[in-house]
């Protein structure tokens, strides 16, 4: 594959991102073509394998299907016909697939509709690179969940003890943040950049709360 | 031909791109995802956008008339250009995108139709420079070339 050479120069340049698996499936969803193609050249840079669908219909007949075992699921919150939320909440019943949500506004609402339908993620358009570089610890933290399920401890325990990855728990949301801070250029003149990060802040204040 | 100084045409009209503020950090993000693996990729997306943000245009220009005052219906269209705008880095067009949107919040009618107005002049000047700006990179060089991106 012609994306070798890059992989190697990424790993060189960043050093202290943790190794990721090459080859993890992901399947993206979104019925913006724009979005979608940029996704999929930023997923395949990271030796991902993306797999792209344009609505969630058609996602859900490959989630179905099981002729691709996917890890994890990109999707965008607002498609016509069916919307990321139902797909989300589809494949949380029928499949323990970690989604990420996907959307063009960080809605204080939508968030948190989001993480209570069970997205492990949520991510405000444009997507940048840093922010796919660490989707893989989605699919790590769901795979640790279920070997210690299966050692038979209690489910509810698994969300407290994984402090090296992006499970739910605030701490890693606020380390993950941190590095997201410090990676980006801070000289961007990328206005939604804060907005982005404020308002993901803004998010966690509010979460913490409860 | 004086390949080098289209390349130099390229990359200026490019800067001037980004300091009047049409384009952002987001086309450079854009721009990096070009390799030999798919050497065309900044312009095929750049095709893909201004075919489905016209589209999306027409189609809300359309709603504007036929759908008066249906602030909801008019978000949901500039809701969609939005996320084009910005996975593109097209940033003047996004912050018009915007500004619409919170005119929708604010059930004003003016201000939707003069953001609309804006929107579509800044899609008309960014398709034309862009298209230049292809035109120049494909002046400039053989594919070899053209796969490097213009600093």
């Amino acid at each position: 594959m012609g994306a070798m050479g890059e992989d190697q120069r990424e790993r060189m340049e960043d050093a202290t991102v943790d190794k990721f698996p090459e080859g993890l499936r992901v399947l993206a969803v979104d019925d913006d073509c724009v979005c979608l193609n940029v996704l999929e050249a930023l997923l395949r840079r990271y030796i991902y394998h993306p797999t792209m669908a344009m609505d969630a219909k058609t996602a859900l007949k490959m989630l179905r299907t099981g002729k691709v075992k996917f890890d994890l699921v990109i999707t965008d919150v607002r498609m016509p016909y069916m919307d990321g939320f139902k797909l989300l909440e589809l494949t949380g019943l029928e499949m323990d697939m970690p989604v990420i949500m996907l959307s063009v506004d960080c809605d204080k609402k939508v968030v948190l509709k989001g993480i209570n339908h069970g997205a492990c993620d949520y991510l405000v358009k444009p997507v940048y690179t840093n922010d796919l570089k660490n989707i893989w610890q989605h699919d790590k933290s769901r795979r640790r969940s279920q070997a210690i399920s299966h050692m038979g401890r209690d489910n509810a325990v698994d969300e407290r003890v994984h402090p090296g990855t992006l499970a739910m728990s605030k701490d890693s949301k606020n380390k993950r943040n941190n590095e997201y801070h410090s990676n980006k250029n801070t000289e961007s003149t990328h206005s939604s950049t804060t907005q982005k990060s404020q308002g993901w802040h803004g998010q966690l204040s509010f979460i913490t709360s409860f | 031909m004086d390949y080098s100084n289209l390349r130099r045409q390229a990359a200026s009209l490019k800067k001037g791109l980004f300091d009047q503020g049409h384009l952002d950090e987001q086309f450079r993000q854009v721009e990096d995802l070009q390799d030999e693996a798919s050497p065309n990729f900044v312009e095929e997306v750049v095709v893909v956008f201004f075919k489905d943000s016209g589209r999306l245009i027409t189609n809300l220009e359309q709603a504007l008339e036929k759908y008066p005052r249906d602030f909801n219906r008019w978000d949901a269209y500039m809701q969609q250009l939005k996320g084009s705008c910005s996975s593109i880095g097209a940033s003047r067009m996004k912050n018009e995108c915007m500004s619409f949107r919170d005119s929708c919040g604010q059930r004003n009618v003016e201000g939707c139709m003069g953001s609309f107005q804006k929107l579509k002049r800044e899609h008309a000047v960014l398709r034309q420079k862009l298209e230049s700006y292809f035109q120049l990179l494909r002046q400039a060089g053989p594919a070899g070339a053209a796969t490097r991106p213009v600093m």
